[in-house]
């Protein structure tokens, strides 16, 4: 078993040994100096005790910074592209909005970002519903829905990528 | 192989089919085989484009550097170029050359080139150079095959090698031709990775030596050494606070840190910054750390007794903690242990370079990363990723863990930097191939185990998980069965589109050389516009041997490997005053620059114009940068001069610094004579899309030298002064 290198000691390093068994220095010196004739109240508190979080909670939080590092979040943070374009009319004069920031592969603006990096993420949770619904352990409507749902998330979050980079791109594939 | 039980039938009967059948393992090796060797040759044939196209060159600018010294490496040896202080670039500094450059990637072509001459293949040392990157690469696709059998399995393996021999994120960097760093640096890192996780796999010295000489490699091939150096005490930390402390872990990391450290001091460059520099302090902190693990854990042996021990572990890591932090502490306050440099700070803090250093800010592939330039170099992988992390966080182990860590911080890396993309490629395909290989291996035995069933008759159908009867069973089978064939046919469906869409971004978009440019065009026909190498044989022939070029820093490589001739600033940027001084030349008055130009010693000055041919990298474009970089060491230089409105415009509407300022003339000299546009005025150009605003230049200094066929290179020769008034 490894030692607990995590645990904050305390600055005192106050033991919770027996007094005669102790071998720190430290507590025999505070013993003499301030505590033989101050002394100190009666709490009830507790060391707060570090666990570590369960695999799965750490994965989501990583699944939540993968979606924000994919949508161009550090992008959106030190370019500051306007959230969506725009674009006036020729002929009427109206101002139109532009989603999609064409003409190049590194510009993007931020709502453009957070909706494919959205797509990724759910072509991404599809194959782990998949993976889910061919777990044993479970009823059989349960897996059923899982695949379905897998399946979908997976073409859906595939087809719109492509349609996403097809109408950023022009010349995509040709 | 034939299997070795057919061998008295082949010699007595007659040949039949049936003697050369295999055993499943042995069948299962020829497999594994054969698809490797099919990825090897496919990483090599897939980057081969630009040869096919143009012919057999260096790409790019930093190339023709490593190009340049990896020729005097072959003709003078080892020991003048570790000792070459190089007097033709930076004039009149002069660059020592010897000790500021990797030598990892020139040792690596000239070992190549000198083992090819010695097997009696006499090849020009170009060709060596154009072809070490994809050569490495296919060497890259051996070792994440390895890597992928460590982490999961060796279909995942498999699967890693056939997704990063394709990946565009990595061919962007290993095309034939760019002769480059990271050729060799990603085979390096991977390799380093790859010994290390073996070492701490199994605890043996013997890898872990191995992974110390991988990193010797890594330094000596890339500045990115960086990334490993910090990576790995990361993990060793992650390891340690999961409780998954180890005397294999202990081999394994005090092996690669010291024998790395005292190895990688081998190298000029580097020289002591493993004990000097802040970026290399986490390495050693983790490493006096293990030291007091070990020391808890024996004294814990010793001790026998856990209330003693527990008092003694608190001593000891308060007043670990207390040395190291005061140690620290004095290092950094005596000056001994250097900050974080600027280039790895702005991967911390990502907004300090915008704001502090301009020309880190300049370089394009600095730039933070937007959704499609991911889209672009990892398509099907950026799905496949998430999924490839819940199987690895399902079954965590030491090495699952590592592949996790080294994917994330990769990736945020990739996202603050485009250039890094390259980095995280080989995490992103090795966690995705786990992605895949995990889910085809669900599939398909869906499909298997239909035929156990009617055998054993029990309940081990994966349709149903209470006992049911057999018929429900055969009901649900075939619908299970067909799911999983139309699941599978989609999942290659899915791969055949990764495949062909790297193949169309290899062809279209990282196969250019930059060097010679191609349009389409009126009848769709392709059109080559070769007009640097023109420009820079033209200075070759046409100039004296001790002419000065002076030419913003982008084409130094380029000039003094194919001109030969002595430059004042080049892509290396070490001096950043030096470089200010030429933008201010380039954005004075005439008169001013010259004055700069002759205390320079300047003989020729160069400029790169796309007006006529409608190139956008020239220097017009770029001149907003000679501007800030100028401005930034001297006053004098104001950016707002050079703007009308915050707009910068070089039509009638600009403003009047910007029309008579040194780049500006020398760009429009004679161009306002040109019809560059069937319907446009005279002097319309082509890259901005105006009608340029001052048509009648005069050159009082400079007379023009040479402009090439397209009008792309521009040289101006510098006039002596005046003789007589």
């Amino acid at each position: 078993m490894a030692p607990r290198t995590d645990s904050t000691p305390t600055g005192s390093a106050m033991s919770e040994t027996s007094v005669e068994s102790s071998i720190d220095p430290l507590f025999h010196l505070l013993r003499t100096i301030p505590f033989s004739f101050l002394r100190p109240p009666r709490l009830r508190l507790k060391l707060p005790s570090f666990t570590l979080p369960s695999p799965m909670t750490v994965f989501a939080l990583i699944l939540l910074t993968y979606f924000l590092v994919i949508s161009g979040f550090i992008y959106d943070v030190i370019v500051e592209p306007p959230g969506i374009g725009s674009t006036q009319d020729p002929v009427t004069g109206t101002i139109r909005p532009v989603v999609f920031m064409s003409g190049r592969v590194n510009g993007q603006y931020i709502i453009e970002g957070l909706s494919s990096g959205f797509m990724f993420v759910m072509g991404g949770v599809g194959i782990i519903m998949l993976d889910l619904a061919l777990d044993k352990n479970r009823a059989k409507s349960v897996k059923a829905s899982y695949a379905t749902a897998g399946v979908s998330s997976i073409v859906i979050g595939y087809v719109m990528s492509m349609l996403f980079i097809r109408i950023k791109i022009p010349g995509y594939l040709h | 192989m034939a299997a070795k039980k057919a061998s008295p039938d082949l010699v007595n009967s007659s040949f039949s089919f049936k003697s050369l059948k295999l055993k499943t393992k042995q069948q299962e090796l020829l497999l594994r085989v054969s698809i490797l060797g099919l990825v090897y040759v496919l990483a090599f044939i897939a980057r081969l484009f630009s040869v096919l196209r143009y012919e057999s060159m260096i790409h790019e600018f930093d190339p023709y550097f490593n190009y340049r010294t990896t020729l005097f490496l072959t003709e003078k040896g080892f020991y003048e170029f570790w000792n070459w202080f190089d007097s033709e670039s930076w004039y009149p500094l002069g660059r020592i050359i010897g000790g500021t450059l990797y030598p990892g990637l020139m040792v690596t072509a000239a070992l190549i080139y000198w083992t090819l001459r010695f097997l009696r293949f006499f090849v020009h040392i170009r060709e060596v150079c154009v072809l070490t990157a994809p050569f490495f690469a296919s060497n890259t696709t051996l070792v994440a095959y390895f890597f992928g059998k460590e982490i999961w399995d060796t279909g995942a393996g498999l699967v890693a090698a056939a997704l990063i021999a394709i990946c565009p994120g990595y061919i962007s960097r290993s095309v034939a031709g760019s002769y480059d760093n990271e050729a060799v640096a990603i085979f390096a890192l991977l390799l380093t990775f790859y010994l290390f996780v073996k070492a701490v796999k199994t605890g043996s010295l013997s890898w872990a030596l191995g992974s110390a000489f991988g990193y010797f490699y890594m330094v000596s091939a890339w500045g990115g050494y960086v990334f490993i150096i910090n990576l790995v005490p990361l993990y060793v930390l992650v390891l340690l606070i999961t409780g998954r402390y180890s005397m294999r872990l202990y081999v394994a990391y005090n092996c690669m840190y010291i024998l790395g450290m005292l190895l990688a001091m081998q190298i000029r460059f580097v020289g002591f910054q493993h004990v000097q520099s802040g970026e290399h302090m986490a390495a050693m902190g983790v490493f006096l750390l293990m030291q007091v693990f070990y020391f808890l854990d024996w004294v814990k042996h010793q001790l026998n007794d856990t209330k003693l021990f527990q008092t003694f572990l608190r001593i000891t890591v308060t007043s670990a903690i207390l040395v190291g932090g005061i140690a620290l502490g004095v290092g950094t306050a005596s000056g001994y242990i250097s900050p974080w440099t600027g280039r790895f700070y702005s991967l911390l803090d990502p907004t300090y370079a915008k704001d502090h250093i301009p020309i880190i800010a300049s370089v394009s592939e600095h730039q933070p990363t937007a959704w499609s330039s991911f889209m672009f170099d990892y398509h099907i992988l950026l799905f496949l990723f998430p999924a490839g992390l819940y199987f690895c966080f399902k079954r965590l182990s030491d090495a699952t863990i590592f592949i996790v860590m080294y994917g994330l911080t990769s990736l945020y890396f990739a996202g603050v930097m485009v250039r890094l993309i390259l980095v995280a490629t080989p995490a992103v395909c090795l966690i995705s191939a786990i992605a895949v290989s995990a889910t085809v291996k669900n599939l398909t035995s869906l499909l298997r185990t239909k035929q156990k069933v009617p055998q054993t008759g029990s309940t081990k159908g994966v349709g149903s998980s209470k006992s049911s009867s057999k018929v429900t069973l055969d009901q649900s089978q075939p619908f299970h069965k067909n799911g999983a064939i139309a699941l599978l046919v989609g999942v290659f469906y899915l791969l055949s589109r990764y495949a062909i869409h790297c193949t169309w971004v290899t062809s279209e978009a990282y196969s250019s050389p930059s060097i010679v440019l191609a349009a389409r065009g009126a009848h769709g026909n392709r059109i080559i516009f070769d007009d640097y190498r023109e420009a820079y044989y033209w200075l070759r022939q046409n100039t004296p041997t001790d002419a000065k070029v002076m030419s913003w820093w982008d084409y130094g490589y380029q000039i003094t490997a194919m001109g030969n001739r002595t430059v004042i600033v080049d892509n290396n940027t070490w001096n950043n005053t030096h470089i200010a001084t030429v933008g201010r030349a380039m954005s004075s008055y005439e008169d001013e620059a010259y004055d700069i130009m002759r205390s320079l010693d300047v003989n020729y000055v160069l400029v790169v114009f796309g007006g006529v041919t409608g190139y956008s990298s020239d220097d017009i474009n770029k001149f907003l940068w000679m501007v800030r970089i100028g401005g930034g060491v001297y006053p004098v230089i104001k950016e707002p001069d050079y703007l009308v409105n915050g707009e910068f415009r070089v039509d009638k509407g600009a403003s009047p610094k910007m029309l008579n300022c040194l780049m500006y003339k020398l760009c429009y000299y004679r161009f306002g004579e040109l019809v560059t546009e069937y319907g446009k005025p005279t002097g319309y150009d082509r890259a901005r899309g105006v009608e340029i605003g001052n048509k009648d230049i005069k050159l009082e200094h400079l007379e023009e030298a040479y402009t090439t066929s397209n009008w792309i290179v521009r040289i101006y020769r510098v006039k002596p002064p005046t003789n007589r008034l």
